[in-house]
């Protein structure tokens, strides 16, 4: 493969992945208010389209029209930074996450991943912890303290939580040796995922990575009732959609993280049995993991419509007293576990 | 601090959550396949029973004529003071009518007393809901858009006799 | 003096006084409809029956005679039961058309059948239908149904009005009242029937159906239609006067007033005829400008003229505040030799209960003003108009009053005139020839003093709003409506008329030119006349009250 073939099939992938991103993220904001409504009894927007689906169109066309507020008290050049940081880290997490296996198109093998990096699993975790800086600087800059405190929760909460995070992640690690996230795949072939192999680091993965997204029952950075919007109390127009969009990035990567770590990521159980062409078998993989994703961020927006707020002291409670030492039991089970087994 | 005792502690289950949790999960997840109760308002439109307080109209009897007599207690009676009315002079055997007789519908707050107060069953809450307008002026309603026939104001006459 | 008890209390009584009499003089409410203070006693209402001790009967309090150690209870059970009764007799045939009819809000029976009724009627037949809408005369009407045959009315004519024109016909319970035949009920006095009648039964036409008597305000004010100076309540809703009624004063009009002062005195107040903000004539026509501009104007035309060239017309229907400020204007400012005033007396239009020849209310007080400033007074009018004739006298400054009405030959000698400055309300022939015209305020609108024909010094308040003041910040009267309604309602978005008092344009007019004395208000204008006269030394509006004070005559300067 020379060097045009990889930039112009990295471009393509690109392109790809930014519109599936960018589409998914418009019509999770339709399915989670469509969820919200039918939780609730009621219908949800239909009034855009044919049964509301046009409604995400209608809602950035909105923003757009909208008038840019800077308040007077904010500094500047930061307010306009903060959501650019928060976007840029939040799509950015998507070039190392594969969404299938390795594919053959014209005698090329193409890795459906836009960067099959050895450290993946790291940079994962680097550019989240990044995205706490877009939130803590529109806290800041806003001027606003309804923002600050909205910012500075943002920053405890991702802190505390990037720790269980990253403990339950070495629990997987540790199985796969690798950090590759196309290993990490592999590693998790038939049913051997690891939410079955290690349940309790599952479910403080799953557990830090709501507080991660802020999404409820942890949304404390953005709670309504005590703190207007917490930090994006200040923005409007496209800023403000910036951080909207951002949100919902974050809920689909988590989502994908959680797949690939946990749920075998495009992997679909023995499906070499079924006796399929290879072409037929990576259409299913791919759907797989595109299903499997679609799946946990219906779990993301079931649990909001269901549970509610935390306070700000049981979320600490929660992180460092219950899931920070879970996640370390789950470390010396899954210690033991590949001591037994091998 | 004396620390305050919980009328019932909570066993082991209950306190890792999780059990809790999917509890709640399985309620919402069994709403979301239940009927729904949104009425699509332009579509379907909402039918009040009798006893609702809509529009307040006046009675136009079956000869064309108002019942209204222009005593002025629903004007007085009003607490929001959203009627007016300028009694004139008829040949009719009641000699008294209203040659004006206005509602401010912004004023106006569905209270109902000058159905109650009125003693010739003349000024009725209508069904009507739809009240829509785009000035303060368009908001003052006269006779023309006051007087309604009495066929169309039966089911409310006959709630008001039988509960008044 | 003797004494007698009613209700457990000892009360001094005058000899020839009746029950009644003393009750209501030391506020003890006895219920009554056919008693009235003025008229004969005809005791047939029965409502006012009382039980006194040792009597056999319950007696009616209006003809019994007071008597030393006289014992009368007026809420014995028997009382009670007879008044309860009484009301009961009354509302079998009066009809239940308390909606329909202009006396709600006011009416004796309505009230009593709350306070004294059993609060249900036990009568199960037709009731008596009688004449309705019929017109006694151009200004009452009366309604048989409603009438309980008390008979004040016709006591009224009788004896008040002293024309016998109503009687009542037939008996029992189909008694009614008509007016003898051939005869309306069109006496001077008439509509103080309506006022009288306890009833909604008479009515007065030019009001009926007009507007409800709780939707007014009535304020307390002084009618202009004669010297008399009858004291009446303006009542007005939406800015608007609704009809006059008479105000009690023992010493000037008791409790009547005249039909045409009653009728005729408010009507341009409300009417299409208002001059709304001065006018300048411009190119032979009338326009309207602002009031600096008018004022401006006005002086430097003034100033063309010498000292003696400049005539003032003072009115004696103006207030003693306008006039005075006439003369001040005049002598002080203009430095003006000539004033005059045209009398308003028609000889005969009088009589000897109410009315007088002099139609207007105020000349008694603007003489009290001109003798006090050494102006001549006898012919005065005649002599600026005679000055104008020869040519010696060239602007003229006339102060509310139509010169002209009555006096067409008056044409031309205006017409001679170079400047005539006018300050008027309504438009009229005098205003349409004038060069500039000043938008008054009429006595309806504005504070002023006025002394009737027996030399009594009585106030008008203002009733209605014009352009410069606020109702409720300006301590107007206030109804319901008055109090709660914005700019928005149709109540509160009234119409208000670009007027000044007269004295405050003459004012304007003194500070323009440089004048140093300023007055704010019109009782500071009465504070500075009083001082030179002296009858009227250390009056002001808080001792003159609501019924006036009588100024001393005896002592003439």
């Amino acid at each position: 493969m020379d060097l045009w073939t990889i930039i112009i099939i990295s471009i393509i992938k690109i392109l790809f992945v930014v519109t599936i991103t960018l589409l998914t993220v418009s019509y999770l904001v339709y399915f989670e208010r469509k969820i919200s409504a039918w939780v609730q009894d009621r219908i949800g927007p239909n009034r855009v389209g044919w049964y509301g689906l046009l409604q995400p169109f209608a809602d950035v066309f909105k923003l757009f029209l909208k008038e840019d507020i800077v308040p007077d008290a904010s500094i500047k050049s930061i307010h306009t930074l903060a959501p650019i940081i928060t976007l840029f880290v939040a799509f950015s997490t998507y070039a190392v996450l594969p969404w299938g296996p390795p594919v053959n198109i014209f005698g090329y093998e193409i890795p459906l991943v836009l960067a099959d990096v050895n450290s993946g699993i790291l940079i994962v975790l680097a550019l989240t912890s990044l995205g706490v800086y877009g939130i803590t600087f529109s806290g800041w800059a806003s001027g606003s303290k309804y923002s600050l405190l909205g910012g500075v929760r943002s920053s405890a909460q991702m802190i505390s939580y990037e720790i269980s995070m990253g403990f339950s992640v070495a629990g997987v690690l540790l199985i796969s040796e690798s950090l590759r996230p196309a290993a990490i795949i592999e590693s998790q072939s038939g049913w051997m995922w690891n939410a079955f192999i290690q349940p309790i680091g599952f479910i403080t993965f799953l557990v830090s990575a709501f507080a991660e997204t802020n999404r409820l029952p942890f949304d404390l950075p953005e709670a309504e009732p005590e703190l207007v919007g917490g930090y994006h109390t200040e923005y409007s127009s496209m800023k403000f959609a910036a951080f909207f969009l951002a949100e919902y990035a974050n809920m689909i990567i988590s989502s994908g993280l959680i797949v690939t770590l946990y749920l075998g990521g495009w992997q679909v159980p023995y499906i070499e049995t079924f006796g399929l062409s290879s072409g037929w078998v990576t259409m299913m993989q791919i759907g797989a993991f595109f299903f499997k994703v679609g799946a946990v961020l219906f779990f993301f927006i079931w649990v909001r419509w269901s549970i509610p707020r935390f306070k700000y002291n049981q979320l600490m409670n929660l992180g460092w007293k219950v899931m920070f030492p879970l996640a370390l039991v789950n470390l010396v089970w899954v210690a033991i576990l590949v001591m037994l087994l091998n | 601090m004396a620390k305050k005792k919980r009328l019932k502690d909570l066993n082991f289950l209950e306190k890792i959550y999780l059990p809790e949790i999917s509890k709640g999960l399985v309620q919402t997840f069994k709403k979301m396949f239940q009927p729904r109760f949104t009425m699509e308002y332009p579509e379907v439109k909402f039918e009040p029973p009798d006893s609702y307080r809509g529009r307040p109209v006046l009675v136009q009897e079956e000869n064309g004529e108002e019942r209204c007599v222009a005593c002025g207690l629903c004007s007085r009676v009003c607490p929001a003071l959203a009627i007016e009315i300028q009694a004139g002079e008829t040949e009719r055997e009641k000699e008294r009518y209203p040659e004006r007789f206005e509602i401010n519908m912004i004023r106006c707050i569905f209270c109902g007393l000058c159905e109650e107060v009125c003693p010739e069953e003349a000024i009725i809450m209508s069904k009507d809901y739809e009240l829509v307008f785009s000035n303060r002026e368009d908001a003052l309603y006269g006779k023309d858009k006051l007087l309604v026939p009495i066929n169309e104001l039966q089911d409310r006459i006959n709630f008001l006799r039988k509960h008044k | 003096m003797p004494k007698f008890q009613i209700d457990g209390k000892e009360f001094e009584f005058k000899n020839g006084q009746t029950v009644l009499e003393v009750a209501l003089e030391n506020g003890i409410d006895i219920p009554h409809f056919c008693y009235h203070p003025l008229l004969s006693i005809s005791g047939n209402c029965r409502m006012c029956l009382v039980e006194i001790e040792k009597m056999p009967k319950l007696m009616i309090s209006c003809s019994t005679l007071a008597a030393e150690g006289m014992v009368v209870h007026t809420q014995s059970e028997r009382a009670i039961n007879a008044r309860k009764a009484v009301m009961e007799f009354f509302l079998i045939n009066h009809p239940l058309d308390c909606p329909i009819c202009d006396e709600a809000g006011e009416c004796k029976l309505q009230d009593y059948t709350y306070q004294h009724s059993i609060g249900e009627s036990r009568f199960t037949e037709t009731k008596n239908l009688k004449e309705k809408r019929v017109p006694l005369g151009p200004y009452v009407m009366f309604d048989g149904d409603r009438c309980i045959a008390c008979s004040r009315c016709i006591r009224f004519c009788d004896e008040i009005a002293k024309s016998s024109q109503l009687t009542f016909v037939k008996r029992g319970d189909r008694v009614t009242i008509e007016t003898f035949p051939g005869m309306q009920l069109d006496n001077s006095y008439s509509l103080n029937v309506t006022d009288i009648c306890p009833v909604g039964a008479l009515t007065n036409r030019d009001f009926r159906f007009k507007a409800r008597v709780w939707d007014m305000s009535a304020t307390k004010s002084v009618c202009i239609g004669c010297s008399r100076g009858c004291n009446i309540e303006v009542w007005v809703r939406s800015n608007e006067i609704m009809r006059l009624t008479p105000r009690f004063n023992p010493d000037v009009n008791q409790y009547w007033m005249c039909d045409e002062g009653r009728l005729k005195t408010w009507k341009h107040v409300n009417s299409d005829t208002r001059i709304n903000g001065p006018q300048l004539r411009k190119n032979g026509t009338l326009a309207e400008v602002g009031w600096d501009e008018a004022y401006a104007f006005a002086i430097s035309e003034l100033k063309n003229f010498n000292k003696d060239e400049i005539g003032i017309i003072l009115s004696s229907s103006a207030s003693m505040e306008d006039n005075y400020m006439g003369i001040k204007f005049g002598k002080s400012v203009l430095g003006a030799k000539y004033f005059g005033y045209k009398s308003k007396v028609l000889k005969g239009s009088g009589d000897d209960i109410l009315i007088t020849d002099d139609k207007a209310p105020n000349t008694f007080g603007l003489e009290l003003l001109l003798k006090s400033f050494s102006v001549r007074i006898e012919n005065s009018f005649e002599q600026v108009m005679s000055l104008i004739n020869e040519g010696k006298i060239k602007a003229l400054l006339v102060i509310e009053d139509d010169i002209l009405s009555g006096s067409e030959e008056l044409n031309k000698t205006l017409d001679r005139l170079d400047l005539l400055i006018v300050t008027a309300s309504n438009m009229n022939k005098t205003a349409e020839k004038a060069h500039i015209i000043f938008a008054a305020s009429t006595y309806a609108e504005k504070n002023g003093t006025f002394v009737n024909v027996s030399g009594r010094i009585q106030r008008t308040k203002p009733a209605v709003v014009t352009s410069e003041r606020e109702r409720s910040l300006d301590g107007f009267e206030m109804s319901r409506l008055d109090k709660f309604g914005t700019e928005w309602d149709k109540w509160g978005k009234v119409n208000k008329i670009e007027a000044r008092a007269s004295w405050k344009i003459l004012n304007g007019l003194g500070v323009v030119m440089g004048q140093k004395l300023k007055y704010n208000m019109a009782e500071e204008v009465f504070v500075d006349l009083s001082k030179t006269i002296d009858k009227l030394s250390g009056l002001d509006y808080r001792a003159i009250g609501e019924t006036g004070v009588q100024l001393k005559l005896t002592n003439t300067n």
